[in-house]
């Protein structure tokens, strides 16, 4: 037995010596930017998901923006609260009583995005860096003035189940430490496509959700599993917003530039078959992808819908940056928000 | 592949603190899995190897289905019974470092519990009859055959700690990968692949290889010293 402990001591120290005996190596000084570019999340992605790789050499990007700053393109962002008396039901359909959410937690953390300091600090998000604001704010938004209780030892967990791009985009890296520092609370981030995180919620996973898809939304709210807040006076609050655009190849063979407005453009799409990744993903993107297609396409989410079109429209099934990727690969059409689009094209050559 | 390198040292040196947060809970949940799977497994293991009795054979058909299952069910599964509508809600170990261990352990113990019983039920006829003419103790022959079974207890471990390191499955379901609370290596590299970021995904997987061939050096030199 003393071998075996001895030899599980000896695992433990090549772990502790990988993970801690690095922060004393030399850092490469010399170059600044590799250690830049190689911090992963928070630092690597200015905006909405992080930097897709390109191929070594970084071949430069055809993919550009065809189509954007339509109305119909437009990306609000909701904060909902998770109702504690939710119809929630297990596996089998039976009701679930007891599910414990953290009310308390969820108001404070809703109360202070939406407050003057919270707003302002998402606003100007990413603009020292980047030049450009990533999120704007709606004019007719929800302002809290409500006073945020400290944490307690019941309150100080709050789970939020959000949308990947608020969280790849460092937005949330950027705010929660603020709040959490103020206020003692600690914020756990489950970051999934906007239908996953959603689904998370109804299970009893989550005290509040940051989402962008108002159909999926207003079905949350419609099934009872939302709440208005104190102070409140919907439960969806809906305070952030920027926008989709429409991407493709340079030479855009389906004429989508010229197009009258979004709508023309993806019919211009379906009726030329040009090939078009969709996200497939039950997304806050995939939602809005499958707004814009002529109705009588019928394309929805289900795999059914669109079995006629599979030479063309390409159900990948993954996040925004392999999708991005995929359509640099294929030359295909692809809808995406602008922020990860523009750290795809900013970061061609340097992530990979 | 050549940047990916580039990048995976890059990666070290740059000792960002969340890859080391990664790094250090990936350590704790394959470690502490493995070593519960071996604390189960081995005993389990040379029971079923050594003693015949009623039931053993359906009991060894239902480990090695056990076997074959795959992480994400067990992840499903484990999701399922701790979520916060689960039978288990009260427990509130949905998305903790503890519930990916445990999922873990219900993975790799099947494994161990194969390889030590088929080990066992090879040697333990030999080594029974010899103990026997030794005029041995039932205690005694146990220990002899303990004795017998490090080196294999070695590999199973081995075995066991490469499903927990390389296992991706379970964990994504079970931890959700939560940024510096139960992101390990194997989430982390999805989360880079699902953003396109394949480059640092794969750097990634080069250190999570490099970091299973130093555990496997050093266990495979500890291996070699017993059996001499």
């Amino acid at each position: 037995m003393k071998k075996i402990v001895s030899l599980i001591l000896a695992l433990v120290m090549v772990f502790a010596l990988a993970a801690c005996g690095q922060s004393a190596a030399p850092k490469a000084a010399e170059t600044p930017a590799p250690a830049a570019d190689a911090a992963p999340a928070e630092e690597a992605a200015p905006a909405e998901e992080t930097a897709p790789a390109e191929e070594a050499d970084a071949m430069v990007v055809d993919t550009c923006i065809l189509k954007e700053a339509d109305d119909a393109m437009i990306n609000n962002y909701s904060l909902l609260a998770v109702n504690p008396e939710a119809p929630f039901v297990d596996a089998d359909g039976n009701a679930v009583e007891d599910v414990a959410v953290n009310t308390v937690g969820a108001a404070a953390l809703i109360n202070w995005l939406l407050s003057e300091e919270g707003q302002n600090l998402a606003a100007n998000f990413g603009f020292e860096e980047y030049g450009e604001y990533l999120f704007y704010l709606k004019d007719e938004r929800p302002i809290s003035t409500a006073e945020i209780p400290a944490a307690t030892e019941e309150t100080k967990k709050i789970r939020l189940s959000t949308t990947t791009s608020v969280n790849d985009s460092g937005l949330l890296g950027f705010l929660l430490p603020i709040f959490e520092e103020k206020y003692g609370y600690d914020v756990e981030v489950y970051s999934a496509g906007t239908g996953k995180s959603i689904a998370n919620a109804k299970m009893g996973n989550a005290d509040l959700i940051l989402v962008h898809s108002k159909k999926q939304e207003e079905a949350f709210i419609e099934e009872g599993f939302s709440c208005v807040i104190d102070g409140m006076d919907t439960e969806r609050l809906n305070w952030m917003y920027n926008y989709f655009v429409l991407c493709g190849p340079s030479a855009d063979p389906a004429g989508v530039k010229d197009a009258a407005d979004v709508k023309a453009a993806f019919k211009a799409i379906a009726d030329g078959k040009y090939t078009f990744i969709s996200r497939g993903d039950g997304s806050g993107t995939h939602t809005k992808e499958l707004s814009l297609w002529p109705e009588d396409l019928g394309i929805t989410a289900e795999a059914e819908s669109f079995k006629d079109y599979t030479e063309w429209y390409i159900s990948a099934n993954t996040g925004m940056g392999a999708c991005l990727v995929m359509a640099e690969e294929m030359g295909a059409y692809i809808l995406t928000d602008k922020a990860t689009f523009l750290t795809f094209v900013a970061n061609d050559g340097v992530m990979g | 592949m050549g940047s990916s390198v580039q990048k995976a040292i890059e990666l070290i040196l740059s000792a960002d603190p969340e890859l080391l947060n990664i790094l250090s809970v990936t350590a704790r949940v394959c470690l502490t899995s493995s070593v519960f799977a071996l604390l189960i497994g081995v005993p389990l293991g040379i029971l079923l190897g050594a003693e015949r009795f009623p039931g053993r054979k359906v009991l060894l058909v239902l480990n090695r289905t056990l076997t074959g299952m795959p992480p994400v069910v067990c992840g499903l599964l484990f999701y399922m019974l701790f979520s916060g509508v689960g039978p288990f809600r009260h427990l509130h170990l949905l998305f903790t470092v503890k519930l990916m261990i445990i999922a873990q352990v219900v993975l790799i113990t099947p494994i161990v519990i194969g390889l030590m019983e088929t080990f066992v039920a090879d040697t333990s006829p030999v080594l029974r009859e010899t103990a026997r003419g030794l005029g041995f103790s039932r205690a005694k022959e146990y220990g002899l055959l303990m004795n017998e079974c490090l080196y294999s207890v070695f590999s199973a471990y081995l075995l066991a700690f490469a499903r927990a390191i390389a296992e991706v499955g379970a964990v994504s379901m079970v931890g959700g990968a939560i940024a510096w609370k139960t992101n390990v290596m194997t989430t982390a590299i999805m989360m880079y692949t699902n953003r396109g970021s394949f480059t640092l995904g794969i750097a990634l997987g080069l250190i999570l290889l490099t970091l299973s061939l130093l555990v496997n050096i050093i266990l495979s030199v500890m291996q070699g010293r017993l059996s001499r």
